[in-house]
């Protein structure tokens, strides 16, 4: 018990040291505040770290000046992953603290009726960070979201593009898929099957994971059935890291394919490197650009470790590009001038601005002046059609001692060839 | 198919030292516990805490024990650890629910239960953070036993299913062959008579949390070793453990156990004839099955 | 003011949705000790059934009949009786606590079907395309929801008169009588699991009711709606309220989901900006400390349940 208490004083400790750092940090700027909303469940393993970025993001454009002059004021609320406790979040945060602007939130399932009964009927803005659903891209067409919807999270289709054209140019004959039972797992896998079958590649078997399983023996059992060649993973790292470990202890394949969100430190270490020689990842990627690693270096400055995890880069764009947009809308903007602006914050004919402080800086004063920008972000040069989707060029990656190191670029335009040629 | 079964096994037996202690108190108490899974938790946590110290202080202790990840540290630990769940078990009993017990009903100690295990979950949460912990990262590969039809199976689940079953062979000696074992049964036969006969009846109930603590402590601890230990554990064992108890019937330490290997095997075959996606839903077609045919569990008795 | 105003509209309608189910449960539970533990699956019932019945044509899963909205709703009920009836039949005979597992696995099972089956209930994205009904005509959302306020609340007085007089009845009075003691309402001539099966039926479809408004007010439901967690929070709801007291049930359903939302708005609003990444953890400790402390200090409820006197000749009870 004693130890325990000694490790629990320590946290808060801990935590009282970093938040008056934080304030000494922002206290530097003007002495007016914006508030902006943020719905995310910081009370699950893999949302807590998307929150803590989407916080460094807004003190980032603190130190930059701030939106409009004034100080952004960023109120977490958090989701439980419970669709009710996040709606209500929200609907507080709009109705009580009179934001336009809301984060969030993660899971689809969250987000859809956030959008649906508060953010369109109040003309909130919503920019999501990873919420995958191709519903609200339906949605969106059926003119039913008003133009108020984003997200960062490039649809699956460019994953399981990538995932695919990793399968073929390694030679694989046979994949078995492992994929997270939600929207997100349940798409690409579909998608990548059909990619996979269309390079007359043979997809083993495909075996959902569902969350909260005390083991997934049998599953693995399942999937090793086949004797695939290679794996393809779309897991989070908690069950990535159980599901791995029993696949490589049951002797499968360390050919393994793996989808962005196990880019994590917590799956590489938990798996061990010397099992992930053969791994490579894939993900959506940062333009070839001097300030495309500009995300990274301040990441690894903040938070001491690469910035793998799932939906922190596309938590990190979230914030700065709504922020940018709530700039170039002006002070006490409605959630609809500012949603108008998204298209200015990342107009590819417009200057190119990086995704640090000082392009922070950069772009408020181009979009003061009624100029556009490039934001060139951590997930790629982002860009948004005009249901709020975003597709982006995409790296394949593999592990390394301090984090991972990129493989190859794929452009966009290969990208979109080769979904073109599969389809 | 033959793997399945092993695996089922192997993964029964975690299943079953869980069980066994929900059984007891569920007999005893007379309440569904749903904390019980968090005291899983608090097991696999304090050994891992425990494991850091020894290890520290004799790195000597860090070595495995023949071809298993367990160490002699972590060994150590794992009695530690059963100390320790096994403590606070009793100290939740006296501070939570035996004071509910004298002034509520039953269905107040099931509440009471989720509102303990929510508290557990999360402090946990708040201490060692939400990732996953293991005891030792390294990969223990899989001995294949035969490979048509194919069977691996790790020495560390042999390992554990050894340890458990010795666990279950010590508590069987000391609930047939001691005084304590015959005051339980008297304790869950007739609370009343128990306690004119002379049984305290305070001492049998600490004494029931106390061991089910240090059986469920060794399960944490076991499954941490085969698998992960991250604070929503106890989230994710407890629906098959209660699975596990129904089966074998409330009451019945030998029907838990049972209980324990049926579940696990289910688990495992069932994946052989249905879609994985439907896996979280098999333990609960197997307690509708099985009480469908009996109403009572497969030993437990129709219970006032 | 006028955001508190709005705001305030907006949790009276989730809670009052809630309530409804809250009375449904105490229906079971208060009236007729059914330990029902995956009240869940009847709310999930009520609004995939609504939502199937009166959404849009939909291209991947069945359903988006575009019925009429009232009978949507009612047939998003219907369908949670439906689903009681057949696990009524198949476990109202078990002993309680093995009731209460039977039916969390049943609501286990719903929330994986509505997760796998993508034909029937679109996966794990969960089903959309409904339009709200009467939406197009008002223009404005607080407005709607104002209009949607005044539906739900008249639905909660309709659904709180009914239990009252049905427990006032002779029905009622029969459903005690079983709940106290089987064996002399059997020997009454009654059929205890024949009046059971009708409680438990009617209060899943008030569950359903609820369910089906739920889904209508968001005009989305997805499994993460029907997960556990929900049937927790009714249950706890009718437990600090007072089981068996209908009043008690509603206060019980505001306290706790006032609570629920007060806290994280309070922490979020007041804890320090680097705690705020802790306060989802320790909103839950809160919660779960509030439901034990409130157990140790009042386990009958805020509202316990009062003997009713069905026939003003009985006086003498």
């Amino acid at each position: 018990m004693t130890i325990k208490r000694i490790a629990h004083k320590g946290t808060i400790t801990a935590g009282a040291l970093l938040c008056m750092s934080a304030f000494a940090t922002s206290a530097s700027a003007a002495d007016c505040s914006i508030k902006v909303g943020a719905v995310l469940p910081t009370s699950v393993d893999w949302g807590r770290p998307i929150a803590e970025v989407a916080q460094y993001a807004v003190d980032l454009a603190n130190e930059a000046g701030g939106v409009s002059g004034c100080d952004v004021d960023l109120i977490l609320r958090d989701s439980q992953v419970d669709p009710k406790v996040g709606v209500d979040g929200a609907k507080a945060l709009v109705d009580l603290d009179g934001v336009q602007l809301l984060l969030g939130a993660v899971s689809s399932g969250v987000s859809m009726p956030i959008l649906t009964s508060v953010a369109v009927p109040s003309g909130v803005m919503m920019m999501s960070c990873c919420s995958s659903s191709t519903g609200f891209t339906a949605l969106a067409q059926e003119g039913k979201s008003k133009g108020l919807f984003f997200r960062t999270f490039a649809t699956s289709g460019v994953q399981a593009a990538v995932g695919a054209m990793v399968a073929r140019d390694k030679g694989y004959n046979s994949v078995a898929i492992l994929y997270k039972n939600d929207d997100w797992g349940q798409d690409i896998s579909k998608l990548i099957a059909a990619d996979l079958e269309s390079l007359g590649i043979t997809v083993t078997t495909s075996v959902a994971l569902n969350d909260a399983q005390p083991s997934y023996r049998a599953e693995v059992t399942q999937a090793l059935k086949g004797k695939p060649e290679a794996l393809y993973l779309a897991l989070y790292p908690t069950e990535g890291s159980a599901a791995v470990r029993e696949w490589i202890s049951l002797g499968g394949t360390q050919n393994m394919i793996l989808a962005n969100s196990l880019k994590s430190d917590e799956f590489r270490d938990n798996v061990g490197l010397q099992y992930l020689g053969n791994a490579t990842g894939t993900d959506t990627a940062s333009p070839r650009s001097e300030s495309a690693s500009a995300f990274v270096d301040l990441y690894k400055a903040k938070f001491g470790s690469e910035p793998n995890g799932p939906g922190l880069s596309n938590s990190f764009d979230a914030t700065l590009i709504a922020l940018l947009a709530m700039h170039a809308a002006g002070k006490d903007a409605s959630g609809s001038e500012i949603a108008a602006q998204v298209a200015n914050v990342t107009d590819p004919n417009g200057t190119a601005v990086s995704a640090d402080a000082a392009g922070f800086a950069k772009a408020t004063e181009i979009l003061s002046g009624g100029g556009t920008v490039m934001y060139q972000g951590a997930t790629g040069n982002v860009r948004f059609d005009s249901f709020g989707d975003v597709s982006a060029p995409a790296v394949t990656w593999t592990f390394t001692e301090a984090g991972t190191k990129e493989a190859s670029y794929i452009t966009l335009e290969e990208v979109d060839e080769f979904m073109a040629s599969v389809n | 198919m033959i793997q399945s079964l092993a695996d089922g096994i192997l993964v029964g037996a975690i299943l079953s030292l869980g069980a066994i202690g929900l059984t007891m108190v569920m007999h005893i108490l007379r309440f569904a516990n749903f904390s019980h899974a968090e005291l899983l938790s608090i097991g696999a946590y304090s050994a891992l805490v425990f494991d850091a110290l020894f290890s520290g202080i004799l790195p000597i202790l860090a070595n495995k024990i023949g071809p298993f990840s367990m160490t002699w540290a972590l060994t150590l630990s794992m009695f530690c650890a059963m100390g320790v769940t096994g403590l606070s078990a009793m100290l939740i009993d006296r501070f939570v629910f035996k004071r509910i017990r004298e002034k509520g009903d039953e269905l107040s100690m099931v509440f009471a239960s989720f509102g303990v295990a929510m508290i557990i979950r999360n402090v946990l949460g708040l201490i060692f953070g939400l990732k996953s912990q293991l005891y030792s990262n390294d990969i223990v590969f899989a001995v294949m036993i035969s490979s048509d039809p194919m069977l691996l199976i790790k020495p560390d689940q042999v390992f554990v299913l050894l340890a458990a079953l010795l666990i279950m062979l010590v508590l069987h000696f000391v609930l047939s062959r001691t005084t304590f074992g015959y005051a339980l049964r008297a304790v869950a036969e007739n609370p009343s008579l128990a306690e004119v006969s002379g049984i305290r009846l305070s001492r049998v109930i600490a004494l029931v949390w106390i061991i089910g603590g240090c059986l469920a402590a060794a399960a944490g601890v076991f499954y941490g070793l085969n698998n992960h230990i991250n604070p929503v554990i106890g989230r994710d064992l407890v629906l098959p453990i209660f699975a596990a108890t129904i089966v074998g019937g409330i009451g019945s330490v030998y029907g838990a156990v049972l209980g324990g290997f049926i579940v696990g095997i289910a688990a495992n075959m069932a994946l052989l004839v249905l879609p994985s996606g439907y896996s979280p839903a098999v333990p609960f077609m197997i307690i509708l099955a099985l009480l469908l045919v009996r109403p009572h569990g497969l030993f437990g008795e129709p219970q006032t | 003011m006028m955001g508190l105003i709005s705001y305030l509209v907006f949790f009276i309608t989730i809670a009052s949705i809630l309530a409804i189910a809250v009375l449904g449960l105490n229906l079971q539970w208060g009236n007729t000790g059914l330990f029902n533990g995956g009240v869940v699956a009847f709310f999930g019932a009520g609004a995939y059934g609504t939502l199937l019945l009166g959404g849009d044509p939909q291209s991947d899963h069945i359903g988006g009949f575009d019925l009429f909205y009232p009978l949507a709703l009612l047939g998003g009920a219907v369908a949670a009786g439906v689903l009681a009836w057949v696990v009524g039949r198949l476990t109202l005979h078990l002993r309680h606590d093995y009731f209460a597992i039977a039916t969390f696995g049943v609501a286990v099972t719903f929330e994986n079907v509505m997760r796998n089956a993508e034909g029937l209930s679109g996966g794990a994205k969960g089903l959309r395309g409904f339009t709200r009904p009467l939406e197009a005509f008002v223009n404005n959302g607080f407005t709607y929801n104002v209009l949607f306020l005044l539906v739900v609340t008249s639905l909660l007085v309709c659904t709180y008169l009914f239990l009252e007089r049905l427990i006032r009845s002779p029905y009622g009075r029969l459903l005690r009588a079983i709940r106290e003691d089987e064996i002399a309402a059997c020997s009454l001539g009654k059929k205890p699991d024949r009046i059971r099966l009708t409680a438990f039926i009617t209060g899943s479809c008030i569950v359903g009711l609820a369910g089906g408004l739920y889904a209508t007010f968001y005009a989305f439901v997805s499994p993460q709606d029907v997960l556990p967690t929900l049937t927790f929070q009714l249950w706890a709801m009718l437990i600090v309220g007072g089981a068996g007291n209908n009043r008690g049930a509603i206060f019980g359903t505001f306290l706790i989901w006032g609570a629920w939302s007060a806290s994280g708005w309070g922490l979020s609003r007041f804890a320090p900006v680097e705690v705020q990444l802790y306060t989802g953890t320790m909103q839950f400790i809160l919660i779960g400390l509030v439901i034990v402390g409130m157990l140790l200090w009042r386990p009958q409820g805020l509202f316990p349940e009062r003997l009713v006197v069905s026939q003003s000749g009985c006086k003498s009870k």
